[in-house]
């Protein structure tokens, strides 16, 4: 036999052999070797849910989604840098040059090159693809958000960011439920990581698309309350401001504005991300005189003052060697009523039902009698849990630990000293007014099901029992009577409607220690009710630039034309 | 005398002659070693009848065209995929494929009745022609990737190798022929014309088109030759170190070639550059397991390996039809090249037999080569397989070069093809063989 002949049979069998061991025996290793490199995982996004609201038993659209393509590139596979960027640049209508940097840089390969485009680009950027024009570069298929009402609420909703990531409000707080599960593609592709659709090998799971949310949110009332917000706002040259409207007997949020607000379709373009916050919750203030509705609730609650009970205001009191003195109506040491307090927003008054709650001096009894309502019944110092990105807790004082504790009790009674959101003071008046139970304030209505299956949320009762009708009753009394006293607010009164409130100047505190002497911030809360307060009215300005007290020139005015709103406009309280 | 080519005397002898057999060797009952037993029952005379044709062996046809078939299925299967990738026609690879192949058929069919002793007056035209293509390649060819190899004959590439190392199988036949006839072959002025043109055409081959595994496959041929003609093995061991040698110098000056030769002596240790291609084309191999991935199924194909149709198919081979397909390839090419060595054994004459042993030589190198590196036992050529890989000009030659088989397999000599086999088979079996025999069998030892 020839040697050529001989060395083929060899031949054979050793290959015949080596293939018996890279295809039988390292099967498995190159079988993984293989998958490692050809099987590649996708994500399948789900279809983030869509924000509604219930109007008439209908659910309607408050944020929508739109399917829209993100075009990106695997800059390391593209050999002809030069020529892809060229008829990318063609395709998307943008600089040559910026794509072209954009594909230089081989560290990254997932390099994005254009978000929300619509079907007509990505149908050319796949054309393009299978003529060989360009290389390496997809189009994947997203959801963008869209928003019918536009700005409508947009602090209170948040956005979604380009990583499809909630940012503040509901967006934020609720993003697990609307993003739902993302499904997986793992399939076999080619260099190219285009997957094979022809092989069996490929494995899914389908996504789960997230959780459409019913919100409480009326956008009627919301857009309304907005544009009462920004003139109440702009007429009192204030920077900020907010305004809560929460049903008193259910915790739910029906509107929640803060001015200013932004456009969430161009969240990209707003600069100062402060424009993102939701004030109402995020940004706690000293709330001043409004907070004494809540020590007279407390005091009368506690059983150490009673209605109709007159005591004797010397219209100051030394504590810790400063001396308390009232702000907006000093009419000098007088008899008083309990209603004066509130009525004449007596800081005197408020600091005498501290003393009462101590046995008649300020000490720690009354101090930890005033810590127990702030912290366990009125729940300040603690997030509400309100379905909010970024809620702030605010603070209140420690009744035990600390300097001048006395002064600081004092001051708190009034409302200075310790800080509260809008919200907190909203829900703790709701508390206060409507027969003692602390609802969860909540934004959500219900939730619709990625199979459509719409779950309604009942109330959460938080606490229950903290005041008696009677201490309802009456507080729901006197702040009828303190805003009508107010000349400011008496327009906001109607005819056999209980409409009730009370206004706050609050000292803003010094960083540096002790308070501006010329900065106040305003506050207003009331209520709005037919046989009972019905939805709790929260407004505040930051440091108005106005004349008069705050509270009453900057503040009250909204609350008037919010409260109006509800009785005359929306017929939101109705008489039955 | 006229029983010899006569079927039907043929036809009258078979008892006789198995009982003859039987006596001599195993007992092997195929159709095909029976009519090779028949022969072997007549006398020495009949030898002399070696011009006489007979049939020829059709064998070399099918297997061939089993093989251009498993290569067809393969790039047709695969092909949708991979035209789509690259924006061409569906049909871009096959139907280069299947004109090729036509092309190739009318070449063997015409080599196949071409008279043996053309292609000796043919040697000096074919001689011309493979040296101005390698020349016009050079000249008007485009570089791949800084390799001269494809020439633009109107509107078709040639890959010039393909028509070298055809042009070889024909000089070298004819050249060691031609000085044996002469006696002179081993004196100095022909070897030296040997080393000469040998060395400008591996210089060519290799320098030039950076075609490593043409010229390594000319290098075994050329050797080859000079063996079959039997030069003295210390001249073998000369020369071998002499092409070690060049082709030290060839590789080292070469980054290229010399990464190649790295990646060979540990292929897996870089996978993403220079060892890129062998880990994949191990890994279309491997994943293949058993039975493959199915027709049409390559992953590998699409972009991973590169070349997956032409130079890589036997890897996509393994990919899509696992071990069993892989290896049902290979003993296909055993079968075939047993059958050619069979013929070249059995020539009715010394330079029909340099012919056959060349192409032989020419074509079992090749897929060696090709197959070693898609398995990872040799370093990796750009080579085609023959008759598997898309590529025209290989189809068309290789075809062509089967086709000169097949018409010498016409005129065999089959007693003395017996006689190799019985010279093969034991000793004492051997010795049970009658004078006569035993004088084809010294034939056949020198004519080797």
């Amino acid at each position: 036999m020839h040697i050529v002949y001989v060395f083929f049979i060899l031949f054979v069998l050793v290959a015949i052999g080596r293939l018996f061991y890279l295809q039988i025996i390292k099967h498995d290793y190159y079988k993984s070797q293989a998958n490692a490199s050809q099987f590649r995982s996708y994500e399948i996004p789900a279809e983030r849910g869509q924000i509604l609201f219930e109007n008439n038993g209908e659910l309607l659209p408050l944020v929508l989604n739109e399917r829209t393509y993100t075009v990106v590139s695997d800059p390391l596979i593209i050999s002809d840098k030069d020529a892809t960027a060229t008829k990318l640049s063609e395709i998307l209508g943008k600089d040559k040059g910026e794509i072209y940097d954009a594909l230089d840089d081989d560290t990254v390969r997932y390099q994005v090159l254009a978000r929300g485009v619509n079907a007509d680009i990505k149908d050319a950027v796949e054309l393009a693809m299978r003529e060989g024009e360009i290389e390496a570069t997809f189009a994947e298929a997203t959801s963008k958000r869209v928003y019918p009402y536009e700005t409508l609420a947009s602090t209170t909703l948040g956005f979604v960011d380009d990583e499809r990531e909630g940012r503040y409000g509901l967006e934020q707080a609720l993003n697990e439920e609307l993003s739902g599960t993302p499904g997986r593609v793992k399939a076999l592709t080619d260099q190219n990581g285009i997957p094979l659709l022809a092989s069996g090998d490929n494995v899914s799971v389908e996504p789960i698309d997230g959780q459409d949310i019913v919100t409480t949110l009326d956008p009627t009332m919301q857009k309304q309350v907005e544009l009462l917000l920004e003139k109440g706002v702009k007429n009192a040259n204030s920077d900020f401001g907010d305004v809560v409207v929460l049903e008193a007997n259910t915790g739910k949020i029906r509107a929640m504005a803060s001015y200013p607000s932004y456009d969430p379709s161009k969240f990209r373009e707003v600069e100062d991300t402060y424009q993102f916050i939701n004030s109402a919750v995020a940004r706690p203030l000293e709330p001043g005189s409004v907070i004494k509705t809540l020590t007279v609730a407390a005091a009368l609650e506690e059983g150490v003052v009673y209605d109709g009970q007159t005591y004797f205001d010397p219209s100051f009191y030394v504590v810790d060697g400063y001396t308390i003195r009232n702000v907006e109506e000093d009419g000098g040491a007088a008899t008083r009523s309990i209603e004066d307090i509130l009525s004449f927003s007596l800081n005197t008054g408020a600091t005498w039902l501290l003393m009462q709650m101590g046995g008649g001096e300020l000490n720690e009894r009354g101090r930890l009698v005033w810590e127990d309502y702030m912290d366990n019944k009125y729940m300040f110092g603690q997030t509400t849990g309100v379905e909010q990105g970024f809620e702030e807790t605010g603070i209140t004082p420690d009744a035990r630990n600390g300097d001048a504790l006395n002064l600081r009790y004092a001051n708190s009674s009034f409302g200075q000293g310790m800080t509260v959101t809008p919200l907190q003071m909203a829900s703790a008046l709701a508390t206060a007014v409507n027969g003692g139970t602390y609802y969860q304030p909540t934004l959500v209505e219900g939730y619709v099901s990625s199979d459509g299956e719409y779950t309604q949320k009942q109330p959460e009762v938080k606490l229950d029992g903290i005041f008696s009708e009677d201490t309802s009753n009456t507080l729901v009394q006197y702040m009828i009577t303190t805003l009508s006293n107010n000349s400011y607010t008496r327009p906001a009164l109607r005819d056999g409607y209980k409409i009730g409130g009370k206004t706050g100047t609050a000292e803003v505190a010094n960083p540096a220690g002790g308070y501006y002497t010329d900065r106040y911030n305003g506050t207003y809360v009331g209520f709005v009710g037919f046989d009972k307060p019905e939805y709790i009215i929260m407004t505040r300005v930051n440091e108005p630039n106005i004349g008069g007290y705050a509270g009453t020139t900057a503040a009250s005015p909204i609350f008037v034309d919010v409260a109006k709103l509800l009785t005359d406009e929306l017929s939101a309280v109705d008489g039955e | 005398m006229n029983m010899l080519g006569n079927k039907k005397s043929r036809s009258r002898n078979p008892a006789v002659v198995s009982r003859n057999i039987s006596t001599v060797r195993r007992n092997q009952a195929s159709t095909r070693q029976a009519s090779s037993k028949n022969n072997v029952g007549h006398t020495s005379a009949q030898v002399a009848q070696k011009s006489r044709e007979h049939a020829p062996d059709y064998m070399i046809l099918v297997l061939a065209l089993i093989l251009i078939a498993a290569g067809a299925i393969i790039g047709y299967t695969n092909s949708p995929g991979l035209t789509e990738v690259r924006g061409l026609p569906g049909d871009f690879y096959t139907k280069k494929q299947f004109i090729a192949t036509g092309i190739g058929l009318v070449a063997f069919a015409i080599t196949a009745r071409m008279k043996i002793e053309t292609w000796k007056i043919l040697v000096k035209p074919i001689a011309i022609t493979a040296i101005v293509v390698a020349l016009a390649v050079r000249l008007f060819g485009t570089p791949i990737y800084g390799a001269y190899r494809w020439l633009d004959v109107a509107g078709i590439s040639v890959q010039a190798a393909e028509v070298i190392k055809f042009a070889l199988v024909i000089w070298l036949s004819y050249f060691i022929y031609d000085r044996k006839k002469h006696g002179d072959l081993f004196e100095k002025d022909q070897l030296k014309k040997v080393a000469i043109i040998s060395a400008a055409t591996v210089f060519v081959v290799a320098g030039l088109q950076s075609d490593l595994g043409s010229a390594a496959v000319m290098v075994a041929m050329i050797f080859s030759a000079l063996f079959i003609a039997g030069l003295p093995m210390k001249y073998i061991m000369y020369s071998a170190v002499g092409v070690v040698v060049a082709g030290a110098l060839a590789i080292l000056p070469s980054a290229y070639r010399l990464q190649r030769v790295e990646t060979f002596l540990n292929p897996t240790a870089d996978c993403q550059d220079a060892g890129y291609q062998v880990c994949q084309a191990l890994i279309s191999v491997g994943s293949g397991g058993a039975v493959g991935r199915g027709l049409g199924r390559s992953v590998q194909a699409y972009g991973y390996l590169p070349e997956a149709l032409s130079d890589s198919i036997f890897a996509i081979i393994a990919e899509n039809t696992g071990f069993l397909g892989a290896a049902f390839v290979l003993l296909v090419f055993l079968e075939l090249f047993r059958r050619l060595h069979k013929i070249a054994v059995a020539s009715p004459d010394t330079y029909s037999r340099y012919l056959v042993y060349m192409i032989l030589i020419w074509l079992a190198s090749q897929t060696m080569i090709n197959i070693g590196a898609m398995i990872g036992l040799l370093p990796l050529k750009g080579i085609t397989l023959p008759l598997i890989s898309f590529g025209g000009t290989s189809i068309i030659f290789v075809l062509a070069a089967l086709g000169i088989c097949f018409k010498i397999s016409r005129s065999t000599d089959l007693r003395a093809a017996q006689m190799k086999e019985l010279q093969e088979g034991s000793g004492t079996t051997a010795k049970r063989t009658t004078q006569s025999e035993r004088t084809s069998q010294r034939r056949v030892y020198r004519s080797i």
